[in-house]
């Protein structure tokens, strides 16, 4: 700690903190421009300057400055005023000021300070701005010539996004921020340069002029995409959601967001959206009541028996979920699963079985003071994008060693660095095996207290990091060092995500996982972390509540199964598109067929076609409960808008139905909470009122394994054929709600199929041009993307799309062997 | 001769090529710097290499190419040992006389001798001649001994006995040591100890270290850090491994000016020999220490010399500065500690080591020691590369090595530091070259640039002119070097245009100030010195630009009228012949007449007028009196 004096004000604060910083602290307000508290220090626009008693003759920029012992500081004089307002005065020379129709205005850093230093006149004229603005692209709009070169949309991009888009050119009067060759933005739009820009250059096109700041309401949520849980705030006017504000003060985000989170949020307000039940009535869907929807529903659901099965999404709150779980005990059925049925098995059993315990280990951000990351698949950023932008953070500022087993390329490969373990498609369990088998080898592993060891060692004999290398195509160096660096780390985190698309080896990957965390200690040591994030918003609370087949109960795929023998006579699902999302589209196809089908969704999805009873369901912008994310964070949702006609909450359907049922239903979100709490381990101790701004993590920062038991995975075959095709998620979107959001669908708007350079060369392909993939259970047809981040051989398709049918092909496999017919 | 495992089979190595050369053998040597090489150096070379031959005398004489000699204009030059005798503007028809006379008959070519412009005196002999004569080269010394290309040459001037005496007779620390109490001082601008800096550095925590040679040079004009490395890379790289020694660094990296391509293939040729001799790479002299070096070739900005945008650059980023601290020493090169130093300093520490912080320190004033190499330009008769020992007098070095303003002219001022220097008046020549007395008097010691102006130069036009070199050099990056720059030269432009207003010259100032006290970098925090130098000893003038539109030196041209005085005028006809613009009428024996309308200022009515006539004349800040064009 350090003492120094502000203004006349004593006061101590860390030793690594800067004179802004600690003048923040002291309640000492110092302008700043290009100082943002989330990025390095850059001290460039000069406004934050200040006296330093002990530095005479100069002013220094507090923003940069570290503090120092005795210190005596002066925030304000005659001279530092005239300074900045001489800064300001410079600033707006050649600035744009076209505050009446600037979306900034109003909480514009520029226009703020412009007021605060009354710069009424000024002394110094120049030529104006007069650069093109930049809107090729449909989320970001890029206007230099109200930019103040503050960099912090170069820096944020590069510090934290890792991406990279911008940099400085020219110098002097002609220094503008560009993009590569100066050409239109074309990037992730995670749109973080957006919220960091303090003046109207960057701006989110879908707002522009849709409201002034201060006619908005800002309502702090949770993004219901993935299971990052982003803390999202709501801009609302008109009862629709016109923007997400930053806020870097709540949450597990930092303010940072993807382009989901950030872009995605317009399907709330689609038009499509369903506001009115339907029932089928002579084989069509027809409007009716609530009233005659539940009943229609009810005897249905009734005639059935207990032989009807429950299937949810991921994406609704705890509280909802509980009431699935009631709703199914009330139908006295254990047949209630979500998510596909098969994708979370990493955690459920592979976990369990290992360590006992059904979560992450860790919270995300202590990843970015890790020493060693290895993730597994490359995808992992697709799926997390913000928690990937952690890794980037531990890479660049703290100089991470990240290993990525990887089936293809992609952003995690492309940081600073990284290693790429590129192996073929399906074998990332032999190369875990093999990092284990390093482990024991060259003697680095923690074997204290662990169980299963000698059985390990043995089951591992045909894993060396040789044999492997030689499956796999990976470098046998490449997987020792790997090894090395994750035993060596102090911090370390492994990383792997799962969800509808990597349904394959779902409880092997998890089970090896848990290997690996065991034998390098990260499982259940400070600082370090094993983490097996789920795809969807609630995923992890889905997995909490035990929202899965009880003893006896029918998992997802064995209740499709069953629904197509007749076995299952109805079938009830909320939240879910199977049809489009499940793998295997013939089974779906049967079973939605075959039963009696309860659908309850936000928009008429192709399952919801099939129904014979659709509910019309809200978003997560309409109701208030919990999420629970990736890393065991509990967080509040809450309402920004009231649904769209008849609409009604998951909550308010759900307690309907138990007591048509004759069940009991707790009355408020509030009450479902605490009883869920009371009943699901980890959240016995927790009240609503301990969710803070941060929100709570269950568990606490690190969840300590209840065993630790080494359990052998036999490693995967490689599959046969010359072209195999992948399936996962792309970045820009998640599950299938995103292909109902503008934002996602300005940057890619239908299915596509990628493959690299090679291949497309061999095929005589180019983009767009049309691609049928013929596989033993069907074939897709998509356009062509041709990348650089796949290897020969190797096809990839995201699963996002309805209209790709692409569960023709995909039922579940690692990779699917296809062969590839120009169109 | 294969690798050198030993500082015992290092002297023997000297000992055996000193053996082998005959110091009473006529040696020719030519400069083959990167001026002389422009000016010819290429085609005498051939000619002296063919002539030795034809002549039959190859086993007579010994001929060497060498480093840049520092008398640039003079090029190319020729010196011919034992006696060093000086031939200048050599060209290849003289190098038959110069082998038949001087080399065969010991004869002098007088007409290849250096004559003193002021008394007309000859010299034969380099150290005679006054550009010479008062300097003490101690760095540039060698640069006309040796061919750089040449790890014997270097070896036969004592080369590597600094680097083995560091590394097998001192710890770091000594080494550390010895470079603070010779005082050295960075020599590359700022003037920071090195040896404080080399400390901060070796203390800083972290195994991996970097040691880097600044050789970005962008100062319009100089060019003595490309001399020295063009001429003698092999001191450079010894100064450099002691560096490393020093702090803890097993790498370097030269940061070399992308328009320095002679400097870059004579030091990737002396890298090549170092490591043949195991004078790089691993082991170097079975001492254990492991050197290796890359050289960079710089990105073409004078922002990039500055130590951080050099930094940056050197890492493939942008070349801007970043917030100091961190300073490099603690966080460098890729985050690691990184001790940047410039050529002219690490070209000066084998001297250190050899001859100790006693013989270093004793040379120059109380706080600035050594010798400095100065690029003398200008309005001087003698320009070139001067090394002089601090506390030498600018007097002193304008007039006695300099030899005086030329024509006849008034001296003016002296602008010393770089673009972003100072501009001393006649009452401050006797000034001493010393850091802080250059800065106490408004001027700064920078790189060592130094420029002489005559009483024909406008110090706002001047001030005007080093603005708006570092307007277009500022990075951009921070705000009050950006725009207060580019404010001044827009005052500072509109006052030599005439349109200079009252309140300007306060304004000036406190945009001076601003961008002095508020910018990040020292781009911007020195940008403002040919303002406020100027200001200071030459107020005069800006007044007389803004309250009388005159311009006191008549070199502004939108502040000047030529007229042509009638009481004088013969009416030759010689200035309207030679007006371009025509804008002179009259005819033969009548008074010739200046159209103001149309002259645009060209000068050459002023230069064509027989001086026996003396007829045109330079207005400023008058009305052009109304002639007529009577007859004579
Ligand atoms: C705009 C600017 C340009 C500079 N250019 C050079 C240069 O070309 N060469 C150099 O050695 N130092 C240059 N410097 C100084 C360096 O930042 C640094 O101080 C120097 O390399 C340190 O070496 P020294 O301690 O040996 O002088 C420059 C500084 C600034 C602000
Ligand atoms: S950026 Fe700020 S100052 Fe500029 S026009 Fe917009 S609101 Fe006004
Ligand atoms: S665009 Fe915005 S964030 Fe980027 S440099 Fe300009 S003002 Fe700063
Ligand atoms: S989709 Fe995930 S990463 Fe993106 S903003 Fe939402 S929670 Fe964050
Ligand atoms: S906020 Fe400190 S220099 Fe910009």
């Amino acid at each position: 700690m350090v003492n120094l004096t502000i203004d006349g004000k004593q006061i101590t604060v860390s030793k690594k903190a800067t004179i802004y910083e600690a003048a923040k602290e002291a309640g000492v307000h110092i302008p700043v421009l290009c100082y943002a508290k989330k990025l390095l220090p850059y001290g460039a626009c000069r406004i934050c300057l200040v006296e330093v008693e002990q530095m005479k003759g100069r002013l220094i920029p507090s923003c940069t400055t570290p503090v120092t012992e005795g210190m005596v500081v002066n925030s304000i004089s005659d001279e530092i005023r005239k300074v900045r307002k001489t800064v300001l005065e410079f600033l707006l020379v050649n600035h744009v000021v076209e505050c009446p129709v600037c979306d900034k205005g109003g909480e514009c850093d520029l226009q703020d300070l412009t007021y605060e230093y009354e710069v009424v006149t000024n002394r110094f004229e120049g030529e104006k701005f007069d650069l093109p603005t930049d809107e090729i692209n449909p989320l970001i709009e890029r206007n230099m010539n109200r930019c103040v070169l503050c960099g912090k949309c170069v820096r944020v991009c590069d510090e934290i996004v890792g991406y990279g888009s911008y940099s400085f050119i020219n110098r002097g009067f002609e220094t503008k921020i560009a993009t590569a060759f100066d050409r239109g933005l074309n990037c992730e739009f995670c749109g973080q340069c957006v919220s960091m820009c303090p003046v109207g250059a960057i701006l989110p096109r879908p707002f522009k002029f849709k409201a002034r700041p201060w006619q908005l309401k800002e309502v702090d949520s949770v993004c219901g995409y993935c299971g990052n849980g982003c803390t999202v705030t709501f801009g609302t006017k008109d009862n629709e959601v016109q923007t997400i504000r930053f806020n870097d003060k709540n949450g597990v985000n930092d303010g940072n967001l993807c382009i989901r989170g950030r872009f995605g949020i317009s399907y709330v307000n689609s038009d499509k959206r369903l506001t009115r039940p339907l029932v089928r009535r002579n084989g069509h869907l027809t409007e009716t009541s609530w009233d005659d929807a539940i009943q229609v529903a009810v005897a249905g659901l009734k005639a059935a028996g207990d032989k009807l099965g429950v299937i949810s999404g991921a994406r609704l709150t705890n509280e909802e979920l509980f009431l699935v779980k009631q709703l199914a005990k009330t139908l006295g059925t254990e047949n209630l699963d979500h998510s596909g049925g098969e994708c979370y098995k990493g955690v459920t059993e592979g976990l369990k079985e290992t360590l006992g315990i059904q979560a992450s280990t860790g919270t995300f951000p202590q990843v970015e003071h890790c020493d060693a990351i290895l993730s597994i698949r490359s995808d992992f950023y697709e799926t997390h994008p913000v928690f990937g932008m952690v890794v980037n953070q531990a890479v660049r500022n703290n100089e991470a060693k990240l290993t990525v087993i990887a089936d293809k390329r992609g952003k995690f490969t492309k940081l600073p660095n990284a290693r790429t373990l590129l192996h073929k498609p399906g074998l990332e369990l032999n190369i875990l095996n093999a990092i284990c088998s390093v482990l024991l080898d060259e003697g680095l592993a923690k074997t204290d207290g662990i169980e299963g060891l000698n059985e390990l060692k043995d089951a591992l004999k045909d894993y060396s990091a040789d044999a492997v290398a030689a499956a796999t195509g990976v470098g046998a160096d490449a997987i020792k060092q790997a090894a090395r660096e994750l035993a060596q780390a102090d911090n370390a985190a492994i990383l792997l995500a799962y969800g509808l698309p990597y349904t394959a080896y779902s409880k092997e990957l998890g089970t090896a996982a848990a290997n690996l965390a065991l034998l390098t200690g990260i499982a259940g040591r400070p600082g370090s972390g094993l983490y097996l994030c789920g795809e969807k918003a609630n995923s992890q609370g889905a997995v909490d509540l035990s929202i899965l087949p009880g003893e006896k109960g029918l998992g997802a795929q064995q209740m499709l199964a069953a629904a197509g023998t007749g076995e299952l006579k109805a079938l009830y699902l909320i939240g879910e598109d199977p049809l489009t999302s499940y793998p295997d589209r013939a089974l779906v196809e049967k079973a939605l067929e075959a039963s009696f089908l309860v659908v309850q969704d936000l928009f008429l999805s192709p399952t919801a076609q099939k129904a014979d009873v659709v509910f019309p369901a809200t978003s997560f912008a309409e109701k208030d409960g919990t999420f629970t994310n990736a890393e065991r964070r509990i967080q509040r949702l809450r309402v920004g808008i009231t649904p769209p006609g008849e609409a009604r909450t998951d909550f308010a359907i759900l307690q309907q139905l138990i007591q048509e049922f004759g069940g009991q239903a707790p009355a408020t979100s509030a009450e479902a909470f605490a009883a869920l709490a009371a009943e699901t381990p980890g959240y016995e101790m927790v009240s609503l009122e301990m969710l803070g701004p941060q929100g709570y993590v269950w568990g606490g920062d690190i969840l300590q394994p209840e065993s630790k038991k080494l359990l052998p995975v036999a490693g995967a075959v490689a599959v046969d054929g010359d072209y195999q095709l992948l399936v996962g998620s792309s970045l820009y979107h998640s599950g299938t709600v995103s292909t109902g959001a503008k934002g996602p669908m300005a940057v890619v708007s239908e299915p596509y199929i990628e493959l690299g350079r090679e291949d497309a060369a061999a095929l005589k392909l180019v983009d767009g041009d049309l691609l049928k993939l013929k596989a033993a259970a069907g074939e897709i047809q998509a356009k062509v993307k041709v990348d650089r981040r796949l290897p020969k051989g190797v096809l990839f398709t995201p699963y996002h799309f309805s209209q790709l049918e692409l569960n023709r092909i995909y039922r579940g496999q690692a990779a699917i062997a296809v062969e590839p017919v120009k169109q | 001769m294969s690798r050198i495992n030993s500082p015992a089979e290092l002297e023997s190595f000297r000992k055996e090529i000193l053996s082998q050369r005959d110091p009473d053998k006529p040696c020719i040597t030519l400069c083959s710097g990167s001026a002389c090489l422009a000016t010819g150096s290429g085609k005498v070379f051939a000619a002296l290499e063919q002539e030795i031959e034809k002549q039959g005398i190859t086993a007579e004489v010994s001929f060497r190419t060498t480093g840049c000699h520092g008398f640039c204009e003079q090029g190319p030059i020729v010196v011919i040992y034992p006696q060093g005798i000086c031939y200048l503007k050599v060209q290849p028809e003289d190098i038959a006389e110069i082998i038949s006379a001087t080399i065969k008959e010991q004869k002098i070519v007088e007409r290849l001798l250096y004559v003193d412009p002021n008394t007309g005196e000859k010299s034969s002999l380099e150290e005679d001649i006054p550009f010479y004569k008062h300097q003490q080269r101690l760095v540039l010394g060698a640069n006309r001994k040796i061919d750089p290309k040449s790890l014997e040459d270097y070896l036969a001037v004592e080369g590597y006995q600094a680097l083995a005496k560091t590394l097998f007779e001192m710890t770091p620390e000594q080494v550390v040591g010895e470079v603070k109490d010779a005082k050295l001082r960075g020599r590359g601008g700022a003037g920071f100890p090195s040896g404080v800096k080399w400390d901060f550095a070796r203390n800083a925590p972290g195994d991996q270290k970097y040691v880097v040679v600044n050789c970005d040079e962008g100062d319009p004009g100089a060019y003595m850090d490309r001399s020295v490395m063009e001429g003698n890379p092999f001191a450079v790289l010894e100064g450099l491994m002691i560096g490393a020694y020093a702090i803890g660094a097993n790498e370097g990296y030269v940061y070399v000016r992308q328009e320095y391509p002679l400097a870059v293939s004579n030091l990737a040729i002396a890298i090549e020999k170092a490591e043949k001799y195991g004078l790089l790479g691993k082991d170097i002299l079975g001492s254990g220490f492991d050197f290796t070096v890359k050289v960079h070739r710089g990105a073409g900005a004078f922002i990039c010399g500055e130590e951080t945008s050099l930094l940056n650059s050197l890492e493939g980023k942008p070349g801007e500065p970043n917030a100091r601290p961190p300073f490099p020493a603690t966080k460098g090169l890729w985050g690691k500690p990184t001790n940047i130093n410039n050529v002219e300093t690490w070209a000066n520490i084998p001297l250190v080591i050899n001859k100790g912080a006693d013989f270093f320190s004793a040379i120059g004033t109380e706080n600035s020691k050594g010798t400095k190499i100065f690029s003398l330009v200008g309005k001087v008769n003698n320009t070139g590369l001067v090394e002089v020992p601090m506390g030498a007098s600018l007097r002193d070095i304008i007039f006695k090595i300099g030899g005086g303003v030329p024509d006849g002219k008034q001296f003016k001022a002296v602008q010393t530091g770089g673009p972003s220097g100072g501009c001393l008046p006649e009452n401050l020549l006797d000034t001493k070259v010393d850091f802080d007395e250059l800065t106490k008097a408004g001027a700064m010691m920078g790189s060592g640039g130094m420029i002489v102006m005559d009483e024909d130069t406008c110090l706002v036009d001047i001030a005007r002119y080093f603005l708006e070199f570092l307007s277009d050099e500022s990075c951009g990056k921070c705000t009050p070097c950006r725009e207060g720059i580019r404010q001044m030269l827009k005052i500072l432009t509109n006052m030599t245009n005439g349109l200079g207003q009252e309140g300007d010259i306060e304004l000036l100032q406190e945009l001076a100030e601003t961008t002095k006290g508020s910018s990040m970098c020292a781009l911007g925090k020195t940008a403002p010195n040919p303002v406020l130098s100027t200001l200071k000893h030459f107020r005069h003038e800006y007044e007389a630009h803004i309250n009388h539109q005159k311009c006191p030196a008549l070199a502004c041209k939108e502040l000047i009228a030529f007229y042509i005085d009638p009481d004088k005028c013969k009416g030759c006809g010689a200035c309207l012949r030679k007006c371009p613009a025509d804008a002179i009428t009259g005819e033969k024996k009548k008074i010739h007449v200046v159209d103001q309308g149309k002259c645009t200022r060209c000068k050459g009515c002023f230069e064509a007028c027989p001086a026996a006539f003396d007829a045109v004349r330079i207005l400023s800040g008058e009305p052009v009196p109304v002639a007529v064009p009577e007859e004579v």
